[in-house]
């Protein structure tokens, strides 16, 4: 069974469900515990001590019956089918089963898996096919048997002389003393494993095709990743990036709360000084300093929301929200030629949601040009009033203006009025002033202008923004 | 201790709480592993219940620690009170110029104080939070910490530690380890995801909002003497109302609140205006309101054209 419970933690992982080995250990030792008689007990025990993530739940679920259960339900049906077709009660298959043992008795060169077969010891025959399927090279068939995989595994599994022998069997069953009709069940009996054994075959192979077939994401490429442009990625490479992003915040939160931690400067304080030195008699040896609070910044997140620029937006709306308890308060913005907060969005969803809520034109229509003079100057106008002293405004956006009045002065009045305006171009610097690129006029007015186009770009630019 | 997986659901229920086969298995299977279980899921579902009646079946203590942002080690596992010890060394100079007294030399007096280490640095002094109350509890107890996703990442680093091995070293007198492995229960709301290495080291446990029947139950057992065709009419109310696309959706404890209202209000059956008027126990939005107004017309008319068409049935059955 252990076995058995390493191979579909294998599977789960395969899945992207994180399981450790400890918590392998733990799965063993909670069937230890509830034993593997009751099904929902041993899904229950496997289900909380390999699965801690909500949203592996499901994933679980389903492997779980691919896994364990997908054979069991057919080998039962199976049992209940033999009885009804030889309309025999519970009992008598019971009686019925014991004669074909004592019948067994006598014959002792039968093969394992007849053995098993004939015996009603469905588990054994179960195993045995299973021991012969792990040797044969499946390949990736993708859940399709191939008439020459099913011949190999015959010969493996030495089907015909099972059939012969179990053949025999009923032969010698035939010619056994007894009324005709318990004769004819006995036949009927054989004939009926002899099918359930090409069942059995076929069902195993299957689902250890299909256990095969559950695809192995694509090995993580940083590098890959690192250098690839936004623009380019695939809906893969932006579930990805996600994943990315989030490690990425986590990083940069644990790295701020050490930061924070090491302050060895601030204003004297006398309480805890007092404190600290009761121990010294009240004679204050060790200073106690009062860790000077860092303010918490506010930031205002401009995202252009064009198709050029759009997953640029999308991975820096996800980061900064991410981080967001660094921040007092975030609010964000998505523009192409209109301007709509949607910082609502982010309130009302989880992240991954209110992001593509966001970006999907909930609330201003994406399918016109973009024009950031007009989207700006609507800022300056509607919203102006949440720019502070202790606001960051940042902007994501190229800069293309399809040629429109860039209505620069708003910029210049947001960083007058701001903490720190920074722009994030995902566009290469070359290219920044040809065509309709107007960055060579907006770029003077802020703090900080960065290329932000791929991964690794990202990396920077948050190391410099983050307070 | 529990003895089986049935034994669970028994004992808890007789605290009053209906628990699915699931939960009993979890429960079970961290008694008998003493692991941790991390209880997940919407609010309102009975995470924090499910740690009290376990102390309850159990009859051991229970020890609670909420969490918040900004909980430290000296608000969650012990402070040392420096000024206490400072007092007793204040008040007890004559007794110590006692002890000393015909000491022949310095060596003498340093070792006659020695002897007396005991005094001044013992648990005396220190006063126990929550973690380590139940470390040093002489008896088994139920550690509650209650909404973990609260705290910060330092804090939760430091829980590490301690539910790894449940001893924790105190500076002033040595590492204290616990009699008695607490039965210890996490809860967390999924305000943020809590980190791997907690999660690997706990049992995790999802509880969800129970289905129609089971609610039912919960209901009948929580709130003695409703009537049956209230329960009935408020427990699909209420899965109507969790399809929806709420900010936050009704949950167990407000639903009883609800219902032990319209008990004491003497209340048989749902209508129009009494649901209006007392909607705002269930749900805590403007917006949430709103969008259930309209769905409870819904559910109401629709239960409005069921009844008549029975009627209708039925009058037909007298004609023939």
């Amino acid at each position: 069974m252990d076995e058995r419970i390493v191979e579909f933690t294998h599977l789960l992982r395969r899945q992207g469900a994180r399981v450790s080995l400890s918590e392998n250990i733990d799965a063993i030792q909670a069937l230890g515990i509830v034993g593997i008689e009751d099904p929902s007990m041993f899904r229950d025990g496997l289900r909380a001590t390999l699965v801690k993530r909500a949203s592996d739940i499901r994933t679980f679920e389903e492997l779980f019956d691919l896994f364990f259960l997908g054979l069991g339900a057919s080998l039962r049906q199976s049992e209940r089918d033999l009885m009804d077709r030889l309309s025999l009660t519970p009992q008598q298959y019971q009686h019925l089963l014991e004669e074909v043992r004592r019948l067994l008795e006598r014959r002792q060169n039968l093969s394992p898996l007849a053995r098993a077969l004939l015996a009603g010891d469905l588990a054994q025959a179960e195993r045995l096919i299973r021991q012969a399927i792990a040797q044969e090279e499946l390949g990736q068939a993708g859940g399709q048997i191939g008439v020459a995989l099913y011949l190999r595994l015959a010969g493996r599994l030495a089907l015909t002389t099972v059939e012969e022998e179990l053949g025999s069997f009923r032969e010698m069953a035939l010619a056994e003393p007894g009324d005709g009709d318990k004769r004819d069940r006995l036949s009927r009996y054989v004939e009926h494993r002899l099918q359930d054994l090409s069942r059995m075959v076929r069902d195993l192979l299957r689902q250890e095709l299909k256990k095969r077939s559950v695809v192995a994401p694509e090995r993580e490429r940083p590098e890959y990743l690192a250098h690839k442009n936004f623009a380019y990625y695939t809906e893969e490479d932006i579930r990805r990036m996600n994943d990315a992003v989030t490690r990425l915040a986590q990083r940069f939160k644990n790295l701020l709360t050490l930061r924070r931690r090491k302050a060895r400067r601030g204003r004297f304080d006398l309480q805890e000084t007092l404190r600290k030195n009761l121990q010294y008699g009240g004679v204050p040896f060790r200073l106690q300093l009062d860790r000077r609070k860092k303010e918490k910044p506010e930031i205002i997140i401009l995202c252009d929301i064009s198709d050029s620029v759009l997953n640029a937006s999308r991975f820096m709306l996800q980061f900064v929200y991410s981080v967001q308890d660094l921040y007092s308060k975030v609010r964000s913005f998505v523009f192409v030629s209109d301007i709509g907060e949607v910082t609502r969005l982010f309130e009302d969803n989880d992240l991954q949601q209110a992001v593509e809520l966001a970006l999907k034109g909930e609330v201003i229509n994406v399918y016109s040009r973009s024009n950031f003079g007009r989207a700006f100057e609507l800022f300056y106008r509607e919203h102006c009033s949440a720019v502070s002293g202790k606001t960051t405004v940042m902007i994501i956006g190229d800069g293309r203006n399809n040629y429109n009045h860039p209505h620069d002065w708003v910029l210049k009045e947001i960083q007058r009025k701001a903490k720190r305006l920074i722009w994030l171009n995902p566009e290469s610097r070359w290219k920044w002033g040809f065509g309709d690129s107007e960055m060579p006029r907006y770029a003077p007015h802020c703090d900080v202008v960065e290329e932000c186009g791929n991964l690794s770009q990202l990396h920077r630019v948050i190391e410099r923004i983050v307070p | 201790m529990f003895s089986s997986v049935e034994d669970v659901i028994k004992r808890l229920a007789e605290q009053k709480y209906l628990c699915t086969k699931h939960v009993a298995t979890v429960v079970y299977l961290a008694c008998a592993m003493r692991k941790p279980v991390l209880v997940e899921g919407p609010a309102g579902v009975g995470k924090t219940e499910l740690g009290k009646v376990l102390a309850s079946a159990l009859h051991l203590e229970l020890i609670r620690l909420q969490c918040y942002e900004g909980l430290d080690e000296a608000k969650a596992l012990y402070e040392w009170e420096y000024a206490k010890q400072l007092l007793y060394t204040q008040i007890l100079k004559d007794k110590i110029g006692e002890v000393l007294e015909g000491a022949q030399s310095l060596q003498h007096a340093v070792e006659r104080i020695a002897n007396e280490d005991d005094v001044f640095f013992s648990q005396k002094f220190l006063l126990p939070r929550p973690l380590l109350r139940a470390i040093l509890s002489p008896e088994p107890t139920v550690l509650l910490i209650d909404e973990v996703d609260k705290s910060d990442t330092e804090f939760e680093a430091f829980l590490l530690e301690v539910l790894s091995d449940f001893q924790v070293s105190v500076p002033e007198i040595g590492t204290l380890g616990a009699t008695h492995r607490p039965f210890v229960i996490l809860t967390s709301n999924n305000s943020r995801e809590m980190s791997d290495a907690l999660k690997r080291r706990c049992l995790h446990l999802y509880l969800d909002y129970p289905d129609p029947d089971r609610e039912l139950e919960i209901l009948k057992l929580k709130v003695p003497g409703v009537g049956e065709k209230l329960a009935d009419e408020v427990v699909h109310l209420l899965h109507r109302l969790r399809k929806l696309d709420l900010k936050k959706k009704p949950s167990i404890s407000e639903t009883l609140d609800w219902v032990r209202a319209l008990t004491l209000l003497q209340i048989e059956r749902l209508d129009q205006q009494l649901v209006e008027e007392t909607l705002a126990t269930l749900l805590k939005y403007e917006g949430d309101i709103r969008k259930a107004q309209k769905e409870m017309k819904d559910y109401l008319a629709e239960r409005k054209a069921k009844i008549q068409t029975a009627v209708v049935t039925s009058d037909k059955d007298l004609l023939h």
